[in-house]
């Protein structure tokens, strides 16, 4: 009995919604109003997307720049072959990749202790919560600006609060190491609000019921916090690794301000030598396929991301 | 004996803690508070050793940013009243357009199958996660062909697209909190879907879209590296000018930190307006962009 029950009720449901959907379908002209409402949107992603996507690889071939364009020489794989032998990239790469190592792991410590305290509720959480995200909506130019002001190693107030407790001077801006560093103090203060943000969510939605049957079992705070909190928001905090690891690899506008570069070109990340291939020195052609190999990278994280966000979506 | 030993450590434990999240707090507010000093500071109080906590107030850097009194004959003021402007025409065009198209094709990806729906969604995402600096390369030819280049209206085109990804998936989000049953019941009763669309779904989700328009008006604001490349006279904005704030006698502290200010401001004002819709955009929108 039982066994031609339960699919008989499947059934009826998936009849039931097969008619809802075939009434929602036929009815007033769906397919006008799939077209109409997706065509603009459509339409200015591909203008502004895939066509230059396009182009940009079809450029990427040439030896070409903005300021001639009348000289166009094809020379196949050329670009791509010179700047893989180029150890200027790989230091930027490699300079990239430190900064993207730094910031990500701060961020993602400091935001999951700091969200991990924000879950609980006290008094003035929401004022405090507040006040907490204001640097994420700083410009990144005002965020470079002020970080700069703020290390200038002659008046600079850091350096000032250094000196009160008796550590010398640091040129902060002047020399690699701590340029590096300073750059990721920087980006670590905008974003890790950011991180702060969705742990806290992902935090409070984890059920009290489990923590309460743990309780009875005598969990240790340590326990409950890398047996339970952590596993049961992995998903949430992996979505927010994810994301910082694409915008901090594709990092510009704070370097510009900050450092713009230097000392020398040893703070240019992958997209800060884009821009200057391009707009400085207007090697197009090269430009384009430095951006074809930066896009490469970027979708495959991309990709990463989406497949955890659709498998997500399924789970809720 | 063993129970008050872990009851102190306990106690430690708590001290670090608080401890920790101060050390933090101070980290985060710091800067925020010294922007907002330094912004009030005249170019002399600006560099003295030690730091100034109390000093004269100075408006100077306002004076500049707004355009008026004595800065703006002045030689070293650099004039950004007119980024200012073009800042507000842009990211409000920008974003009522986005949030416009967003809203629609938010409503159709929320209520319909279709084919290639999935790669539309994942095409529509991945907009998001595009570095600028690659697509400019090409946009930096392309708006000099179309006669874009320097222009408000390239930067709103570039606006509306930079953000209309972010809002489509906001949207849906908002849309699929609505039961199906509101159009079912009202095309039962022989109205039409486009009645129900613009009479009974969107006023439900009226909040929505104000929060959707809020995050990308954050976005389109703050908005940087499209700016920088794409203008170089009559169209920059305020972010762009920030970066090239320097005058007679070097970088003009004082008004950058004061344009940091008047950034922040909508800013909060927003992000104020859009408090309980922020987790909820935040987790459909998959986020800001950087």
């Amino acid at each position: 009995m039982s066994d031609t029950k339960i699919p008989s009720g499947s059934d009826t449901q998936a009849i039931a919604h097969a008619t809802r959907q075939n009434v929602l379908r036929k009815r007033s002209s769906g397919r006008l109003m799939i077209f109409g409402f997706l065509s603009p949107t459509l339409a200015i992603l591909l203008f502004m997307v895939a066509y230059p996507i396009f182009s940009l690889i079809y450029y990427s071939f040439y030896n070409f720049s903005a300021l001639r364009q009348s000289t166009m020489k094809p020379v196949g794989l050329g670009n791509y072959a010179y700047l893989l032998s180029d150890p200027e990239l790989w230091e930027r790469f490699i300079f990239t990749g430190k900064f993207v190592f730094i910031c990500v792991t701060l961020q993602m410590l400091i935001g999951i202790f700091v969200g991990y305290q924000m879950q609980k509720n006290f008094r003035g959480r929401d004022v405090i919560f507040t006040i907490l995200m204001m640097p994420m909506m700083l410009s990144p130019v005002v965020v470079g600006f002020l970080w700069r002001y703020m290390l200038n190693s002659e008046w600079g107030i850091i350096n000032f609060l250094l000196s009160s407790v008796g550590i010398a001077k640091i040129d902060w801006l002047g020399q690699t190491n701590a340029a590096l560093w300073a750059a990721a103090a920087a980006d670590t203060w905008m974003w890790t609000p950011f991180i702060v943000l969705l742990a806290t969510a992902a935090f409070r939605g984890i059920p009290e019921t489990i923590y309460e049957a743990a309780e009875v079992d005598g969990a240790s705070p340590a326990y409950r916090f890398f047996r339970i909190t952590l596993p049961m928001s992995a998903p949430v905090l992996f979505i927010a690794l994810i994301l910082r690891l694409i915008d901090s690899f594709k990092q510009y506008d704070l370097f510009v301000a900050l450092t713009g570069g230097g000392p020398g070109s040893s703070t240019e990340t992958v997209s800060f030598s884009v821009a200057k291939t391009a707009f400085s020195y207007f090697y197009t052609g090269e430009a384009s396929a430095l951006a074809v190999i930066l896009l490469v990278i970027i979708i495959g994280l991309s990709m990463i991301l989406v497949r955890h966000l659709t498998k997500m979506g399924e789970k809720y | 004996m063993t129970h008050a030993k872990t009851s102190t450590m306990d106690l430690a434990a708590r001290w670090l803690v608080l401890g920790l999240l101060v050390v933090y707090t101070l980290y985060n507010v710091g800067p925020i508070f010294w922007l907002l000093l330094s912004s009030f500071k005249s170019r002399m109080d600006l560099f003295t050793m030690p730091p100034k906590l109390f000093f004269t107030p100075d408006l100077s850097g306002y004076q500049s940013v707004f355009g008026v009194g004595a800065a703006k004959d002045s030689a070293s003021a650099i004039g950004v009243f007119d980024s200012l402007v073009n800042s507000i025409i842009v990211s409000v065009a920008g974003t009522s357009l986005a949030v416009f198209f967003g809203t629609l094709a938010g409503y159709v990806c929320s209520r319909f199958n279709f084919m290639g729906k999935g790669d539309f969604m994942f095409f529509v995402l991945s907009t998001r996660m595009l570095p600028p600096v690659a697509v400019l390369v090409f946009y930096h030819l392309m708006f000099a062909r179309l006669g874009l280049a320097d222009t408000r209206f390239g930067l709103i085109l570039v606006s509306i697209f930079a953000n209309v990804g972010l809002a489509t998936w906001i949207m849906k989000g908002f849309f699929d909190g609505v039961p199906k049953e509101v159009e079912q019941i009202a095309i039962v009763n022989g109205y039409t879907r486009m009645y129900a669309f613009t009479r009974l779904v969107l006023p439900m989700v009226k909040g929505g879209i104000a929060a959707t328009a809020g995050f990308c008006f954050i976005f389109a604001w703050n908005e940087f590296a499209f700016a920088s490349i794409l203008t170089t006279t009559q169209a920059k904005t305020l972010p762009v000018k920030i970066s090239a704030a320097s005058g007679a006698t070097g970088i003009e502290w004082t008004q950058i930190c004061a344009a940091g200010v008047v950034l922040i401001i909508p800013v909060l004002i927003f992000f104020y307006l859009i408090r309980k819709h922020l987790l909820m955009g935040m987790t459909f929108g998959v986020l800001g962009r950087s």
